[in-house]
Parts: C-alpha cells; sequence; structure tokens
C-alpha cells in the first residue's frame, strides 16, 4: 500500500512536470472552471424562479448536490478522464507491453499515471458551493452527518470509478474512445440533478442500473442529515460488488490481450 | 537462466476478403484460420550470454521474446526464466527483467527523460542510494549528461534510444530482452548502441536475448545465434561455425592493372567484375593458391580476401535450411 502511495505521489509529481510545459494553460482553465460552476449556478436559479421545490428539493439543498457533483467531477477529470484516451493509444500502439512488464497493478497503472492536477481548481469549488449551501440554509452538519457524508463520497467515486474503468476497458475491442466518453458523459449529466426529478423507468435505471444518481444525492443528502443507515449501507455494498465486476473485467480483457495479440 | 522446451504458439486470425459484399458477410459470419507462429522450439541460455536472434519479418522472433517475458501465453510448451515462468507475471519475475523495444518508447514524450528514469524508481521501488548509483553509471557509460535536462520531445532518435536503454537498466535486471535496438539508427549511434551493450554485459553478466535486422549488431555481439523461420528453429550455436558450414568460401576481391583474359570460372564463383576490379567467391582451401597465382602471373593493384558478408550467410541458411513452403 505504501509503495501505491509513493508510485501515486510520483506520478503526480511527474504530471505537474509535464503540465507545467504549457503554462499558458492554466489560466484558461482557471476561467472555464469559474465559468462552468457559475452557468451551473445561474442554470439552478432559472429552475428556481418558477418553483421553489425540485424534485422536493429545496434551493440550498440543491446548491449542496451541485457543489457535491462539481467536486466528484473535478476528481474525474483529475484522474481518470486524463488516462481513458492513453489506455487506446497503449493498446494500438503496442506500449501497453511496457506497462505489463513493470512489477506494478496494470489496472492501478493505467487508471492513475496522467493526472490533470488543475482540475484540482474544481473540486475546491464544489467544495465551496458545498459549504456555501450548507450556510445558505443555516444547516451545521452534525458529526455523524459527515462520517456518513465521506463514506457515502468514497462509495461514489469508488463506483464512479469502476463504471469508468469498465467502460475504458472495452478499448482492447474498440476503436473510436471520444464516443465512449460521450456515453459517459451523458450518463454522468444525470447526476446534477435530484433524483427525485426523474420519474418511472428512468428512476428505476438510474437508481439501481446505472446508479448515477445515487453517486450524488447519497452524499448531498448525508450532509444535509437526511441520510439513513440502510441506504448508505447499501451504497457501500453496490460500490464494493462494482470495483469487484470491474476488476474481473479488466483481468478478463488483459488474458485475451495477452492469448491474442502479435 | 532461460529455458525454452517445445514451445508453440498458434493465433487465429479471421480471414477477410476484399470488397464490401464480404465486409457486410463478414458481420456475422467470420471464417478462422489458425497462424502457427512458433513451432516447437527448445532451447537453453546461460547466465551471461548475449544471444542473437535473427529472422526474417513474421518469423516469430517477437513471438517468442513476448512469451519470454510473460506478454503472451505460450499455446504449449514450457518457459522458465530465473526460477519464474514469464505469463504468470509475477512481481519478482518483473523485476529481473527488462524490454527495450526500439519502435516503442517508454518515455514521456514531453518532459525530459530524468522524469521518466524518476517514475521508474517508484514503480521498481528502488531507494535513493542504489538509483544514484546505477544512475551515475549508465550516465557515464551512454553519455547522457546533456541530454537528461532536455524535454525528450527534442531528442534526436539516437540519444532518445540512449535514454530507453538507461530507464529499462535502472532496476539493475539480471536479463535483458532487446527487440530491434538499433533500428532506425545512424551507423555511429548504432556502433555506440552496440558498445554499450558489450561493455554493460561484461560489467554486470546480464543475460541478453536481442534480435535485429542488422547482421553488425549480431556479428559485432553475440558469439552464438539463434536462427528462426516459419516459426521453427533452424540453427542454434556459434556464429562462426555457422559461417563455415554454410559459406566454405571466402570473398576474393583483384584490383588488376589490367583485366586478363581468363576462364574466372576455373577459380571460384563470379560475384561481379567492373572495370579492373573482379570479385570472386573461392572455397576456403583454394583461396592461398588462387591468390598466389593472380600476384605471380599478372599485375595485381590490390587484393583483399574477407569472409563473405554475414546477409549472405543468413539469406543461404534462409534458403537451404528450411523445408519447401511453410
Amino acid at each position: 500500500m505504501g509503495k501505491y502511495w509513493r508510485m501515486f505521489r510520483e506520478f503526480f509529481r511527474a504530471c505537474l512536470v509535464e503540465e507545467l510545459e504549457y503554462r499558458s494553460e492554466f489560466l484558461g482553465n482557471l476561467i472555464s472552471s469559474f465559468f462552468g460552476i457559475g452557468i451551473a449556478i445561474l442554470t439552478m436559479n432559472i429552475f428556481f424562479y418558477q418553483t421553489d421545490r425540485l424534485g422536493g428539493w429545496s434551493y440550498a439543498d440543491v446548491l449542496v448536490l451541485l457543489g457535491v457533483f462539481n467536486t466528484l467531477k473535478g476528481l474525474i477529470d483529475f484522474a481518470l478522464r486524463p488516462n481513458m484516451p492513453r489506455l487506446l493509444e497503449h493498446v494500438r500502439r503496442g506500449t501497453l507491453d511496457y506497462i505489463l512488464t513493470k512489477p506494478v497493478d496494470s489496472m492501478f497503472y493505467v487508471s492513475f499515471r496522467h493526472l490533470v492536477f488543475w482540475r484540482l481548481i474544481d473540486v475546491a469549488l464544489g467544495l465551496g458551493l458545498v459549504v456555501y449551501g450548507l450556510a445558505e440554509k443555516r444547516y451545521f452538519p452534525s458529526f455523524v452527518d459527515i462520517v456518513v457524508f465521506f463514506i457515502t463520497m468514497a462509495a461514489a467515486l469508488v463506483l464512479i470509478y469502476s463504471l469508468w474503468m469498465m467502460l475504458m476497458t472495452t478499448s482492447f475491442w474498440v476503436i473510436r474512445i471520444d464516443d465512449l466518453s460521450f456515453i459517459f458523459d451523458s450518463f454522468f449529466e444525470t447526476a446534477r440533478f435530484p433524483i427525485g426529478m426523474y420519474r418511472g423507468w428512468v428512476r428505476v435505471v438510474l437508481t439501481y442500473v446505472l446508479p448515477a444518481a445515487v453517486i450524488t444525492n447519497m452524499p448531498a443528502l448525508s450532509l444535509l442529515g437526511k441520510w439513513n443507515i440502510s441506504t448508505a449501507l447499501i451504497v457501500g455494498c453496490l460500490a464494493v460488488v462494482f470495483l469487484w465486476l470491474a476488476r474481473r473485467f479488466w483481468r478478463f480483457a488483459l488474458r485475451s490481450y495477452t492469448s491474442a495479440s502479435s | 537462466m532461460i529455458e525454452v522446451k517445445h514451445l508453440h504458439k498458434s493465433f487465429r486470425v479471421h480471414v477477410r476478403k476484399a470488397g464490401w459484399l464480404d465486409a457486410v458477410r463478414h458481420l456475422w459470419k467470420r471464417e478462422y484460420r489458425v497462424v502457427e507462429a512458433v513451432k516447437d522450439v527448445s532451447f537453453t541460455i546461460e547466465k551471461g550470454e548475449i544471444v542473437g536472434f535473427l529472422g526474417p519479418n513474421g518469423a516469430g522472433k517477437t513471438t517468442t521474446m513476448k512469451m519470454l517475458a510473460g506478454l503472451l501465453h505460450p499455446t504449449s510448451g514450457e518457459i522458465k526464466v530465473g526460477e519464474y515462468v514469464p505469463f504468470e507475471q509475477r512481481a519478482e519475475f518483473k523485476k529481473m527483467m527488462s524490454l527495450v523495444m526500439g519502435q516503442k518508447s517508454q518515455l514521456i514524450w514531453d518532459i525530459p527523460p530524468m522524469e521518466t528514469f524518476l517514475v521508474n524508481k517508484a514503480i521498481y521501488d528502488i531507494d535513493d542510494r542504489a538509483f544514484r548509483r546505477t544512475l551515475d553509471e549508465l550516465v557515464e557509460l551512454l553519455e547522457l549528461e546533456p541530454l537528461l535536462t532536455k524535454p525528450t520531445r527534442s531528442l534526436s532518435l539516437g540519444q532518445r534510444m540512449r535514454c530507453e536503454l538507461a530507464a529499462a537498466l535502472l532496476h539493475r535486471p539480471a536479463i535483458l530482452f532487446l527487440d530491434e535496438p538499433t533500428i532506425g539508427l545512424d551507423v555511429h549511434t548504432q556502433e555506440k548502441v552496440r558498445r554499450f551493450i558489450a561493455d554493460y554485459n561484461r560489467e554486470h553478466q546480464t543475460t541478453i536475448l536481442l534480435t535485429s535486422h542488422y547482421m553488425g549488431d549480431v556479428t559485432a555481439l553475440c558469439d552464438r545465434i539463434m536462427i528462426i523461420n516459419y516459426g521453427q528453429l533452424i540453427y542454434d550455436g556459434e556464429l562462426a561455425v555457422l559461417t563455415e558450414k554454410l559459406a566454405p568460401y571466402k570473398r576474393l576481391e583483384v584490383q588488376f592493372a589490367e583485366v586478363p583474359n581468363v576462364r574466372w570460372e576455373d577459380y571460384g564463383e563470379v560475384a561481379e567484375i567492373e572495370d579492373g576490379n573482379v570479385v570472386l567467391r573461392v572455397m576456403r582451401e583454394k583461396v592461398a593458391e588462387v591468390s598466389a597465382h593472380f600476384l605471380q602471373h599478372f599485375r595485381v593493384h590490390d587484393i583483399n580476401i574477407q569472409d563473405p558478408p554475414m546477409e549472405e550467410v543468413i539469406t543461404r541458411a534462409f534458403q537451404e535450411e528450411v523445408p519447401h513452403g511453410s
């Protein structure tokens, strides 16, 4: 474990050096991050001109949800998104061979080798929005709220990671990766809103099949003190199951790679 | 160090004909054909040996090497590298070997090679002192000092190759697989890379298996060669023996003041005649006699006796030892 932590730090450092090669990008990204979150808040405001509840959530609740969404999005863009097109490159150009000869877990390597550190701005902005939402509501979360928040947040991250990883693994067979990112994006966009907004089968799908809504709704609800322990446990278990599935799928893909490619 | 017994590898490839009709039919009905890339290959390599692995494109060199490195599962047969079975992909195994592919890079493109070295240091869990010591040695041997801080993308192909070698050797592997390490390099850089490989092998007793298209690599580095063609090992032994066996002649190049009117076939096989320059393939036991005869009877400016070039020998090996067809 210690070794993997050291490796992660080294990846981070190397990527920092890599990013700083192109310094001018920094400012552009800072601006786009602020712009992105600004537009999201504005959109919510427009909704709330018409109503004071959205799927059973008040304005301040939705701000917290948006904050959670932004934080998770930042983390995805920080660690996951930069690695996805690279796996495809590795497969196509055969440099995956180098990764497979390294004494590290290959799934760890392909998931975290490239980090785009300035995306952490989104994480900071998201957390800021969470705090702002709570202040607006004048709700001070209890210690237990925060613990449950961290648990569900971790579960959410594991869930996203697993779904993302499974999608990424298909690049062993699928050649056009842009389409894959697009699939994930449109799926993840649904997590921006309270689950109560969705009706019928869409809601069922988003809760159980592709648990997008659960991913953001659970942590937000926890922080607002509206958690219940059994749902938290279910989300935790779901995360473990998905991680297991992703891992199995990766192993399966590797097996077919190492027994077939030339 | 490396032990291979009755190694087989076959691939299933689907057969496709040209044309859109077939492309459509291909959607639901695929025809497969089994290609045997490696057939019943057995050999042993001792610690510290440098072995050259030769063969034309598609002969099975890279496939065999990939199986040795644990990247491909053999269809059948046994491989042991050190105490390990490569395709089990144990971390201990990976730490004792390294792979360098001339056509594929592991360096990070946008930043200096030093950063790749540091990433590898973390991956192989090398402690600071060992890392420093190894790096210093490699920097000196490969003359990397001025390259360490330049972005990889601005390095020349030769400079990059030297950095690739360093990146691959930082963890002091006991076995090194080199797949076309000098491909695309100019003669001078090829020479540099060869000298480094030879020195490194002598210094550290690293076992090296090398594939190459350049005969120069092989003649300069390897005492022993293995030739593979159509997936079969057709020769395994000393380079000198192969030359003697397959090329029992020498290349005799004579520069005459004026070309005498004789029947060259009486002396040997004519390779080329141009102006006053005559190149003959003369059987080894007759070389001394023939050259003495020329010197005695004709006015000769220059005379030169050489072993036949490696390319010629290898080409003959492919032609003569291989059963017809595939």
